[in-house]
């Protein structure tokens, strides 16, 4: 009703602008802006001969010509072609987008001459970039950086999860479009969907025991040395923070030589006369998953205690001091006052501490990666689900079942996070800290 | 406007599936007739004329390159070829680099060299050129095996796709100064002034025994079973392999076939006279140390690793106050290096006088191939040939320690190159798969050998009491490799 309003409206410039970009700002006498239209126009059309329409056409048939170097046939790569037609996919929409602005701006010129007014002269609408629109202007390079570098590899691999991309079918062969095979394949094939289910399941339980030990030890360890009688605070600090400072996966490696069997641990419990334990041998599930979660503590820990003391420090003392004189004891002050407050300013910190542990690759990768047991398909018992797309897509080259894992993942993460977002304090009360 | 978008955009991907699908196939069969109708690859390929005032990349090994190997060989090379104005360099890029990632985008080296699984997984995507390897100089001085490791069929026609360059196969390293005093008379049975320890494993069985009985804490035969590398090995020897048709076929799995139950119960008897180090693989890097400070009499591994046990022997002798040259005589001399011992038929270790069979190690076979994306194949087939003669081969073997794949090389550089050679010549190195389905086979293979270790440690509750047991887990090992290969393309 409202599109109806405007065409009927609109003006002969405007009409003008939307049979040619530029053309109603030409007859409205604004030479500059008219012209930048048409150039963009002429680029765009330029674009689609030269490349964006093969490009386009190659997204739909991700290529039809297969290469062979041996007898110089140059094909078509299917992965490149995929990549090439998202960005004209985008070119597509920007292309668009600037059609559609430069109704908007015609109509918005038309207006402004209803209203009396002169249109803006090629100066002053450059003005109104550097000024007024100044926001569009600034943030113009870092959106196009945002799109290559972020969301254009999550396009990709979004559509890789309905491609065949992955085991023999790698360039130079060519890639097709499955549709929801993979998805089915996940949840058909009856390899998958047991070792999926007991993954999926050990994963949550790890995900939330390994956030919630971090995090109230790495509070813990805050609040112990915030606490007044402690006596060199700032040596104490330092021992976390150089555990934090050393690369992960050098500890997690070095942890892996030590609970091994040749290594110091089994050694120092073996010359006390007791029997090697194996830490992190074929049979050690329980005891395998509970070092990892003690070692991931060791990693995370420091990182928790240190944000969590800066927030500490901007507790209000007054409000401690109150709640002591009205009698409140250690642990009331602790779950009335201060966890809520740290709480409130950690809450997204702890939903990504929260993905950052559901999707830790590391811990058992280092620890004990490299076997499949029993009732795991391509998998072990200590393996998280980023560990079995690993397992899936590198080391058995199916990118296609990885990327669809990760969509997975990503539904069960972002559902989650989601979740303890609306329920968290940050959300619910975002009043009350303020 | 959103929703319009939408439709469209739903729209196309739904046309253009339905459209792409019907255009690649029909290309896709008028490419294989045109392919079918033209001349052999190799006359496409090679037109025998070398092309001039080219720069051939050559992608080396590190070695090579760190010993100054590399830097004569291309010396030599560009000597001889620069009338032609034909100069090899060093690609300059990671030795693991990827030919199929880097080639096509014009990246890639001219010439590579590396083993023979990571050469040959460029063969599907004819990412190297083949080779007319019988008009190479070097051709009749390469065993068949060796050969076979490179041979492949692509469009219904057999090529040789690299050359074989050195062969890499498990050793027996051991220490002279920890055999008793008097093998000669007690551990010599058959006179040939070779202990038998290092000459079957029944002795090394119970020389172990004999070793771990002492109560020093020291060990004969140690190793990490979870590497299937060397692993592998006893159950070949007894009828095992990984794939079919001579490593060709995955669809036919045999680590089970034959009685490879045998081979697996042999190795885990050798674990109950090992500590339980053999379970994971931290020995591996502890083995160095283990060996030169005397916790160990034997171990298992490829021969480039030589100068670590040496290095490690030094530095222990050294500490015992020894000047550095007397102690790097004496490493060299107390360390042996020598083939992996027999093992008995019945796969008794414990039997006296047993009828002997040859330790069919797994094995590899580094080498040279052309890569497709050259623009100078018969000058990049030249360096081959140059790098593969018998001079360049012996120079190899002096500066690195390689074991040559040329039988005249290897006879003149004698010695462990010598044995080796005649193992593979054999047929007792089984030369690890080529086909690219191999790298589903190392996890469910170290899980299987990394629970058959821990199985000799367990008491109450063991799992392989039988030889049918030890079948049953094989047969399990295989149908989990078809399954990680086949199950994703069914």
């Amino acid at each position: 009703m409202k599109k109806l309003t405007f065409l009927r409206s609109a003006d002969r410039n405007v009409k003008a602008s939307i049979c040619l970009m530029g053309l109603g700002q030409l007859m409205y006498g604004q030479i500059g802006k008219g012209l930048a239209y048409l150039v963009v126009f002429a680029c765009g059309i330029l674009y689609f001969l030269k490349r964006g329409a093969s490009d386009l056409a190659g997204f739909f048939t991700l290529g039809t010509k297969e290469a062979d170097a041996w007898f110089g046939i140059e094909g078509d790569n299917s992965v490149i072609m995929l990549l090439m037609g998202i960005l004209s996919l985008a070119a597509v929409l920007l292309f668009i987008g600037c059609y559609f602005s430069n109704i908007k701006d015609a109509y918005e010129t038309q207006l402004l001459v209803q209203k009396g007014g002169k249109p803006l002269s090629f100066r002053e609408d450059l003005k109104k970039l550097l000024d007024r629109k100044f926001y569009k202007t600034a943030l113009f390079l870092p959106i196009i950086g945002v799109f290559v570098f972020n969301i254009l590899p999550i396009i990709f691999m979004i559509a890789v999860a309905f491609t065949n991309y992955g085991g023999s079918i790698v360039p130079p062969k060519l890639i097709d479009w499955v549709g929801l095979d993979n998805f089915l394949q996940i949840v058909t094939l009856k390899k998958f969907a047991p070792t999926f289910g007991r993954i999926l399941s050990w994963n949550l339980l790890w995900a939330v025991s390994s956030t919630l030990l971090n995090y109230f030890a790495g509070l813990g360890l805050a609040l112990l040395l915030n606490k007044k009688c402690v006596k060199g605070k700032i040596i104490w600090r330092a021992f976390p923070v150089l555990a934090y400072a050393v690369p992960g996966f050098i500890i997690l490696l070095g942890f892996r030589f030590m609970f091994s069997y040749g290594g110091p641990i089994n050694q120092i419990i073996t010359d006390l006369g007791y029997k090697a334990v194996g830490f992190l041998d074929i049979d050690a599930k329980w005891m395998a998953r509970l070092i990892g979660l003690l070692i991931n503590a060791w990693l995370s820990i420091p990182s928790i205690m240190l944000l969590t003391t800066g927030i500490l420090a901007n507790i209000d003392g007054n409000q401690m001091e109150a709640a002591k004189i009205d009698g409140a004891k250690r642990w009331k002050q602790f779950t009335k006052i201060i966890l809520p407050f740290v709480l409130f300013s950690t809450t997204p910190v702890l939903i990504s501490q929260f993905i950052g542990n559901f999707n830790n690759f590391g811990v058992f990768f280092f620890l004990r990666g490299g076997l499949y047991l029993d009732g795991y398909f391509l998998a072990s018992d200590t393996d998280l689900l980023i560990n079995w797309l690993y397992n899936l897509s590198i080391s058995n080259n199916y990118y296609n079942i990885g990327a669809t894992i990760s969509l997975v993942i990503f539904l069960i993460t972002s559902a989650l996070s989601l979740l303890v977002y609306v329920k968290s304090p940050s959300y619910k009360e975002e009043d009350v800290f303020r | 406007m959103k929703r319009i978008l939408c439709l469209l955009l739903a729209a196309l991907l739904s046309l253009g599936q339905l459209t792409a699908c019907s255009i690649k196939k029909e290309e896709a069969e008028t490419e294989k007739v045109s392919q079918a109708t033209s001349a052999s690859a190799l006359t496409s390929i090679y037109n025998g004329e070398l092309e001039r005032n080219v720069t051939l990349r050559v992608l080396e090994n590190d070695t090579a390159i760190e010993q100054g190997y590399f830097k004569e060989l291309i010396a030599a090379f560009n000597e001889k070829y620069k009338d032609y104005g034909i100069v090899a360099v060093d690609a300059n890029m990671d030795q693991r680099s990827n030919l199929a990632d880097d080639g096509p985008y014009g990246y890639g080296p001219d010439v590579l060299y590396q083993a023979n699984d990571s050469l040959m997984k460029y063969v599907d995507g004819k990412h190297i050129y083949p080779i007319p390897a019988e008009n190479l100089e070097c051709f009749s001085q390469i065993p068949k095996n060796a050969w076979a490791a490179y041979k492949s069929e692509v469009d219904g026609t057999s090529y040789y796709m690299g050359v074989p360059v050195n062969v890499q196969s498990s050793m027996l390293f051991y220490r002279k100064d920890m055999l008793p005093s008097d093998w000669e008379t007690k551990w010599d049975d058959n006179k040939n002034k070779v202990p038998d320890m290092v000459e079957n494993w029944n002795d090394l069985y119970q020389y172990s025994k004999t070793i771990v009985a002492s109560g020093e804490g020291k060990y004969g035969y140690m190793r990490s079973l979870f590497d299937v590398y060397f692993s592998s090995g006893f159950l070949f020897s007894y009828g095992g392999y990984i794939f079919g048709d001579n490593n060709t076929n995955p669809e036919e799995l045999g680590l089970s076939a034959g009685k490879a139950e045998v081979g697996a119960d042999v190795l885990q008897k050798l674990a109950a006279v090992m500590n339980e180090e053999c379970i994971d693989d931290s020995i591996t890097v502890n083995a160095y140390s283990k060996l030169a400070d005397g916790s160990y009499f034997a171990t298992m591994t490829t021969p480039d690793v030589y100068t670590l046990f040496i290095k490690e022997l030094v530095s222990e002798y050294e500490k015992q106050g020894m000047d550095r040259e007397a102690a790097q005589t004496l490493a060299e001399e107390n360390l042996v290096v020598t083939g992996v011992p027999m093992l008995p038929a019945s796969g008794d270790l414990t039997e006296e006088n047993p009828e002997l069979i040859p330790f069919k190690a797994m094995g590899g076979i580094n080498g040279y191939a052309i890569s497709a994306y050259t623009k100078a194949p018969n000058a990049s087939l030249a360096f081959v040939d140059f790098a593969t003669s018998y001079e360049m081969l012996l120079k190899r073997n002096e500066l690195l320690g390689i074991i040559p794949a040329r039988a005249d090389a290897a006879k003149e550089a004698g010695g462990v190159a010598e044995v080796v050679f005649n193992s593979l010549d054999k047929g007792n190195i089984v030369i690890m798969p080529s086909i690219t389905e191999m790298v589903q086979v190392w996890a469910p293979a170290e899980t299987f050998f990394t629970d058959l270790a821990k199985d000799a440690f367990r008491t109450t509750d063991k799992k392989y009491t039988s030889y049918d047991t030890l079948k049953s887990a094989l047969k399990a090992v295989d149908q989990q490799i078809y399954d990680a290969i086949y199950t994703l393309s069914e």
